[in-house]
């Protein structure tokens, strides 16, 4: 007979009430400890450590003084005869002009004037002034391609995104193809292909084509420069080859034209036949390697453009006109080019007095000191194109170029709006005169160390026009534009190497190794986390003599982060290196930082902040991409190419494997060696010392931040480790788990013995009467092979359950109703064992319906007499609900796949009371039903795997069972599941990690403890600290864990439907379905072990009963 | 036994890791030995000859760069034992850079140290640096100081002073200073050649006192002398054989377009005949050769092709040739391409003739002999 005793010792009961007041103390007294320590924390993070920096260093714009040179040298000796006019009598001298008209210009003659634009790749400005200006631009030339030799070999380097572009605005794509490689001209090139034979000639025109096709070019300019003219001829015939190529292609060819090149090409009759335009490119009098002078003065520009057009037709002629500037810097060989908001800028800066550009040049240019060296600034503005465009247009010329787009005086655009003869209107000297200070960042000085100046003012000229007739401006008032300062240039053999990303335990140190071997200092920029766990190795940085510099303290993309957000991953790193080294430094290098120079505003407010905080913005302009790995000579070789230009070099020590930079090092350095150079730190360049850089800290009062700070940072990186050590557990435990499962379950093989001995079936019902007089008819229904008893204990109903119970038992007297006070279903069911008078006992739920086999494939594996117990295959039967048919999936690809699988190794730790059968003398071996638990079905079967038995999985016997519909029905039937199923766990801990339980104690148990307890209650947990964390650019490290979850996830769904013949497309559900779940079953966890610790009785929550389970027979 | 096997796995394992990482980090092994004793000096080869360039180093021939010598050999396919390059005298300089970039990549430098002065244009006559003026000590300073760089720089270099003075562009040629005048008193001396034998021993005399060791002196004239007359050749300004260590001369086929082809066998065999006679002791070198692309006068690949083959088997003397790989744009626009790739196919003759191992890539070494 069962023991009927109360609830009064049930599991995680606590008589004396004690334990969850005192657990309540110890929770708060943690969460007050953690609260003010975070609190101190947080609060040092945004104590700003006082960075002194020399203030040379901070303020090179106070360096830049303007020179009172009104007028720059003369150029030396000015030609006697300009060389157009030579040109010009040249060409009458040979055959050119002998009175027959000019060749007739045999293309379409377009009736717009043609608008072309040329494009410097990988220049921001180009691309946003070509969108800006799209609509008064016809043709768009982009750098593009370059013949690299006489084999017909093309280098191709575009822009992929203009095609779209221009294919959006209307512009023709007419794409440039030079014999420029690097900096160097290759005539030869040009030159062999024309000498070349038809075969070789034609795979170069294939190849311009297959380019042009993919671009959807509407054409090709050619800029091919320093050609020796003996080879006019083969030029000209290959030309005119390559135009038949192009026209037949239905593209076109148009040929720039440099004065001072030979212009035999362009008199060429065969050339001028086949070419559709020649762009006469009209700047550049003075090039940026010779010393100061005009760019294109107006007596130059008239003579070329005169020289040019006679004897042609102008409308085959678009005329180039330029619009930006060089500055050049005394005693260097070549000048920079600058763009029109550069010159403003240096003018303004320098505090230039104001001038104007007039007669003879028109050629705006002004002269400043950058405390180092003296500069000339030549620049062209809208008053040159504005006389030139005038001149160029009173030719009838077919077109106008601008060179170029990014470099322009934005003025221009509103010139080429002005009539052809162009009075100069009030409106238009207003419209001209005001200089905008646009976000055109504007860059001064030389080298790769930076700061920002943001701010940004209109600035005023006059525009008039003087007795010749000529537009002339006079700068009255500069624009201001953001400013970068650029310093660290150093010596042309001077050049630092920086390592960014470290430490690492692996790689830094050989980096240093290497370095302490050539006796070389470099620059670290170390990541915080990193700094953090390997403070030896910062240490050591230090010691060694490099430098060190700030590089973030998780490597965000500081572009995406908000401003308290920098200085928090400035801060936070400053005060780890400085509790680390004992020093400060005012280094710091933004983390992806890949394309050296910010090219919009607001790539600049990180930079802002971090030199409001005193920091020293580190770029870099020799960058080998190391980190990509793309081979240890293209490191090398990269390095080689880059370092002409470039004097700060980066490289990686840390972020990944970087064994190719670790080998690619040396050779970097012989290289630098054999090239003459000197490896300084950066501290050398900037012409001060590394003590400046990295003042040791003041110490003392910061003893106790640094405390504070250092533990806070430990402990961070504790909680992140763990956290990742968690994920990759979990992960793994996850997959293997999903294998076992699949693999046993799809190894399950049904019994087919014969069985029929007598049942006993006991349903408890609890206010059931809607759904209990259709269970008790399924049941009656069954088609069983012997004798059936149903009996029906009503746990003291208050609806009409005791009254439809006996409708039937008039009818039918296999059925018996026992009646109770309510006290419970494991009671009630206690009640009912020992009313039942057969040996086979099956437990069926009052809203649970069987089919008629049900108990006949129930009961068939108690043939075998060692099976103690069977589970029945409960399935949903109520899908009318989303929630419902998600529940539907779980039931089958979480409970009955477990079941199928844990009955091979016989360790099924549930035998649901909803459908499962048991011997009486089994039960009343394991003890009778107890009463201490809400489970007592799980009780039961773990008690029934204590005394020996089998416990097997009919996934024939299906029952049909009603599923909450809403959520918070859902939450209660779980959480009186969660809380029963953790009473179980706990009152069989001795089961579990026990060998003598084998799989159950191995597999089944610890699955329930980690996936269903462990797992379910942190995973929410796991996911709002890895959302939180995705600002910091982890994403990427994350997403592998949650692909190979849902992936997992799916992979059982698919295979439990499989197993089961449901539709697979049902699979697709356990997708959605984790959203809803995680959340909720991590509540209902929380809440019952909070229950436990508190140590509660839960009552019988009682599922509402909507009889939505549709009769099936 | 399988332990031994065992440990012999191991042992190749640590032999191959050693080995690459040997190879992971090369040096150039030539320029460290050359480094490490200073009392070195480039060896005249038993057998085969050294292959070098001058490589368009710009208008002042002293704009070296590595990258320029690196793309140079990626051309040839082959690494040079010599380079050659300017030091200007207008320039006052020492080309230390140059020198050690040179040195370091493994190669000897070659220096034409030419004492003229800006604008180094040619058939101007003396400048401030004249041989008179040189004689006289106006410059001893700055030989000194130039030597004393050159001894600093401390590696062993080849010096050609004063080269072509048997022509008549140079403002050092004979032809400037007195020419075939007889000098007084000794009739078998014409004041030209006397005047420049007398400038070049006091340079060398001055650069030996300031203890530069690390040179070898190259008494380098052009194939044909202008004027082409007996007073105007090597012999009458040779210096003596203690003043010279290499024995150098210039080969140019055409240069300029209205110039005639000619085949390169003429351009050398004479001259080289007369250059063995002025010493007999000494190496000849081939300090420039070139010539220009021009299509519709000659073959430039059959002109090297049969320049690197005679250059390489029919002069025992020579001992090492250097191409003069530039290309320049003459008054009249026309261009100069003497460069070795001026036509694919004069690159693939260049390249295919140096092929032969007969051209030596690396400078052997020696200890100095002084």
């Amino acid at each position: 007979m069962p023991d009927s005793s109360g609830y009064a010792s049930f599991v995680f009961a606590d008589p004396s009430g004690r334990r969850w007041p005192r657990l309540r103390r110890i929770i708060l007294l943690v969460l007050a400890v953690a609260f003010v320590g975070g609190v101190l924390f947080v609060r040092t993070l945004f104590v700003t450590p006082q960075l002194r920096l020399p203030l040379t260093l901070r303020h090179l714009k106070g360096q830049l003084k303007s020179l009172q040179k009104v007028n720059p040298a003369p150029p030396p000796a000015p030609l006697q005869i300009p060389l157009w006019q030579k040109f010009g009598e040249a060409r009458k001298a040979s055959k050119k002009i002998t009175g027959s008209a000019p060749p007739a210009f045999p293309r379409k003659s377009a009736a717009r004037e043609v608008h072309l634009a040329f494009y410097r790749n990988g220049d921001p400005y180009s691309y946003a002034s070509l969108e800006q200006h799209a609509g008064q631009i016809t043709h768009v030339c982009p750098e593009w391609m370059a013949v690299v030799n006489g084999m017909g070999d093309l280098q191709i380097d575009a822009d992929a995104r203009l095609p779209k572009l221009a294919a959006a605005h209307g512009i023709a794509l007419m794409p440039l193809l030079t014999n420029l490689l690097g900096d160097a001209w290759q005539p030869e090139a040009i030159e062999n292909l024309a000498s070349a034979g038809a075969p070789r000639q034609s795979k170069f025109f294939d190849n311009v084509l297959a380019a042009l096709r993919a671009a959807k070019a509407a054409g090709v300019v050619i800029d091919w420069q320093q050609v020796d003219p003996a080879y006019t001829d083969k030029i000209a015939d290959l030309v005119s080859n390559f135009a038949d190529a192009l026209h037949k292609d239905g593209r076109e060819l148009w040929i720039c034209v440099n004065p001072g090149e030979a212009l035999d090409l362009a008199d060429s009759d065969k050339v001028i036949e086949k070419t559709d335009r020649f762009v006469a490119l009209l700047y550049d009098e003075t090039s940026e390697d010779e010393t100061p002078g005009p760019l294109s003065s107006r007596g130059w520009f008239d003579g070329w453009l005169d020289v040019l057009l006679s004897d042609a037709d102008p409308r085959q002629w678009i005329i180039g006109l330029g619009s930006y500037g060089y500055d050049w810097t005394k005693g260097q060989p070549v000048a920079d080019q600058i763009s029109f908001a550069e010159a403003m800028s240096r003018a303004s800066f320098a505090g230039a007095p104001g001038f104007s550009a007039g007669a003879p040049d028109y050629n705006p240019t002004f002269s400043y000191d950058d405390g180092d060296d003296e500069h000339t600034v030549s620049f062209l503005d809208a008053t040159t194109f504005l006389n030139e465009l005038r001149s160029a247009r009173q030719k009838k010329v077919g077109g106008i170029a601008v060179f170029r787009l990014g470099t322009e005086d934005s003025a221009i655009w509103d010139a080429m709006k002005l009539p052809a003869n162009t009075r100069l209107n009030a409106s238009t000297q207003e419209r001209l005169g005001i200089l905008k200070g646009t976000d055109t960042i504007a860059d001064i000085g030389e080298g790769e160390i930076v700061s920002v100046d943001e701010s940004r003012s209109d600035g005023l000229r006059r525009i008039s026009v003087d007795g010749a007739g000529n537009f002339t401006a006079a700068y009255l008032h500069f624009p201001q534009f953001p400013t970068l300062y650029h310093q660290g240039g150093g010596k042309p053999t001077q050049v630092s190497i920086t390592f960014d990303d470290g430490p690492d335990p692996k790689w830094t140190p050989q980096v240093l190794d290497l370095l302490k071997a050539a006796n070389i200092k470099a620059a670290f920029f170390l990541v915080g986390v990193n700094a953090e766990r390997y403070p030896d190795l910062v240490r050591r940085i230090v010691a060694e003599g490099h430098e060190i510099g700030n590089h973030t303290y998780y490597h965000p993309n500081l572009g995406a982060c908000w401003p308290e957000h920098i200085r928090l991953e400035l801060n936070a790193t400053q005060l780890l290196l400085e509790t680390i080294t004992g020093r400060t430094t005012t280094l710091f290098r933004p983390p992806y930082a890949a394309d050296t120079s910010p090219s919009g505003i607001n790539e600049l407010l990180p930079l802002e902040i971090a030199q409001d905080l005193n920091y020293l913005v580190v770029l870099e302009n020799i960058d080998p991409q190391d980190w990509s790995r793309p081979g240890i000579d293209v490191i090398v070789t990269r390095v080689k190419q880059q370092r002409r230009d470039g004097n700060i070099i980066l490289l990686h020590d840390g972020g990944g494997d970087r064994s190719e930079t670790v080998a690619a090092l040396p050779q970097i350095l012989d290289y630098l060696n054999t090239r003459g150079d000197t490896v300084v730190p950066l501290s050398t360049l900037l012409g001060t010392t590394r003590d400046a850089l990295m003042p040791p800290s003041l110490g003392g009062a910061h003893t106790m931040v640094r405390l504070v700070s250092g533990t806070g940072f430990r402990l961070l990186r504790n909680v992140e480790e763990l956290l990742w050590a968690f994920m990759i557990v979990a992960t793994a435990l996850t997959v293997i788990r999903t294998l076992v499962v699949v693999w046993l379950a799809t190894r399950f093989r049904r019994r087919v013995d014969h069985f029929a001995e007598p049942v006993s079936v006991l349903i408890a019902a609890y206010n059931e009467g809607k759904v209990i007089a259709e269970t008790l008819r399924s049941v009656l229904a069954s088609q069983y092979g012997a004798e059936i008893e149903v009996i029906v204990i009503d746990d003291g109903s208050n609806d009409n359950t005791a009254a439809e119970v006996e409708a039937i038992t008039r009818d039918d007297k296999r059925v018996r109703l026992l009646r109770q006070k309510n006290s419970g279903k494991a009671v009630a069911l206690r009640r009912g064992l020992g009313a039942a008078q057969h040996g086979i006992i099956t437990f069926l739920d009052a809203d649970t319906h069987v089919q008629p086999d049900t108990l006949g494939f129930l009961t068939q594996p108690f043939a075998d007499v060692r099976v103690g117990a069977v589970s029945g295959h409960a399935k949903v039967g109520n899908l009318r609900k989303f929630l419902a048919r998600c529940q539907a999936l779980e039931y089958i690809c979480g409970f009955n796949l477990d079941r199928r699988a844990y009955t091979r190794w016989d360790c099924v730790t549930v035998v649901p009371g909803a459908i499962g059968a048991a011997r009486k003398a089994a039960i009343a071996e394991a003890g009778w039903l107890s009463l201490d638990t809400l489970a007592e079905d799980t009780d039961l079967t773990l008690s029934l795997h204590r005394k020996g038995h089998r416990i097997e999985y009919a996934p024939a016997a299906i029952a049909w069972t009603e599923a909450p519909e809403t959520v918070r029905a859902l939450a209660r039937q779980r959480f009186r599941w969660a809380y029963g199923t953790l009473q179980c766990l706990w009152k069989h801990r001795d089961l579990t990690f026990n060998w003598r339980y084998r799989a159950l104690g191995w597999f089944s148990l610890p699955s329930v403890w980690f996936f269903q307890i462990i797992l379910v209650a942190i995973t929410p947990f796991v996911d709002f600290l890895l959302i939180a964390s995705l600002p910091f650019g982890i994403w990427a490290a994350v997403l592998p864990f949650v692909i190979i979850f849902l992936a997992t996830d799916l992979f059982m769904a698919l295979l439990a439907c499989l197993l089961e013949g449901e539709p697979l497309l049902h699979a697709w559900r356990i997708l959605p379905m984790r959203l809803i779940y995680r959340p909720l079953l991590s509540y209902v966890i929380w809440k019952a072990a909070f229950r436990a610790f508190k140590g509660v009785w839960v009552s019988w929550v009682k599922l509402e009963r909507t009889a939505s389970v549709p009769a099936r027979t | 036994m399988s332990s031994l096997g065992k440990n012999n796995i191991a042992a190749w394992a640590i032999i191959a890791a050693c080995g690459f990482s040997l190879y992971g980090c090369r040096k150039p092994v030539v320029a460290s030995s050359a480094e490490t004793n200073k009392a070195m000096e480039l060896a005249v080869p038993a057998k085969g000859k050294y292959t070098g360039a001058y490589i368009d180093f710009g208008d002042r021939e002293d704009d070296v760069s590595v990258e320029a010598i690196e793309n140079f050999e990626n051309l040839v396919g082959k690494h040079q034992a010599i380079i050659a390059s300017s030091s200007y005298w207008g320039e006052q300089t020492f080309p230390t850079r140059n020198l050690e970039m040179i040195s370091r990549h493994g190669s000897i430098p070659l220096v034409f140290w030419s004492p003229w002065d800006r604008p180094y244009l040619q058939n101007r006559g003396p400048d401030r640096f004249s041989l008179l003026e040189i004689i006289k000590g106006t410059w001893d300073s700055y030989i000194d100081r130039w030597a004393d760089a050159a001894r600093a720089f401390g590696r062993p270099m080849i010096v050609s002073f004063a080269n072509e003075m048997n022509g008549d562009w140079f403002p050092w040629s004979g032809a400037f200073y007195g020419g075939n005048k007889k000098v007084e008193g000794q009739p078998n001396d014409w004041e030209g050649p006397e005047t420049f034998k007398k400038a070049y021993r006091h340079v060398v005399d001055r650069v030996r006192a300031r203890g530069a060791s690390n040179i070898q002196w190259m008494f380098h004239t052009n194939n044909y002398a202008e004027p082409n007359e007996t007073w105007n050749y090597p012999p009458a300004y040779y210096p003596g054989s203690s003043y010279v260590d290499w024995l150098g001369l210039s080969i140019y086929g055409q240069q300029v377009g209205g110039d005639d082809w000619t085949p390169i066998e003429p351009l050398i065999t004479w001259p080289y005949d007369q250059m063995a006679a002025v010493d007999p002791a000494k190496p000849i070198m081939v300090a420039e050769w070139g010539v220009g692309e021009f299509p519709r006068a000659g073959d430039k690949a059959a002109f090297i092709t049969e320049g690197l083959e005679l250059l390489g088997a029919h002069y025992p003397r020579i001992k090492a040739a250097v191409y003069w790989h530039e290309r320049w744009q003459n008054d009249d626009l026309t261009y100069s391409n003497l460069r070795v790739n001026s036509s694919v196919e004069a690159l693939q003759a260049y390249r295919a003739g140096v092929a032969d191992p007969e051209w030596l890539s690396k400078p052997i070494w020696r200890p100095v002999r002084k």
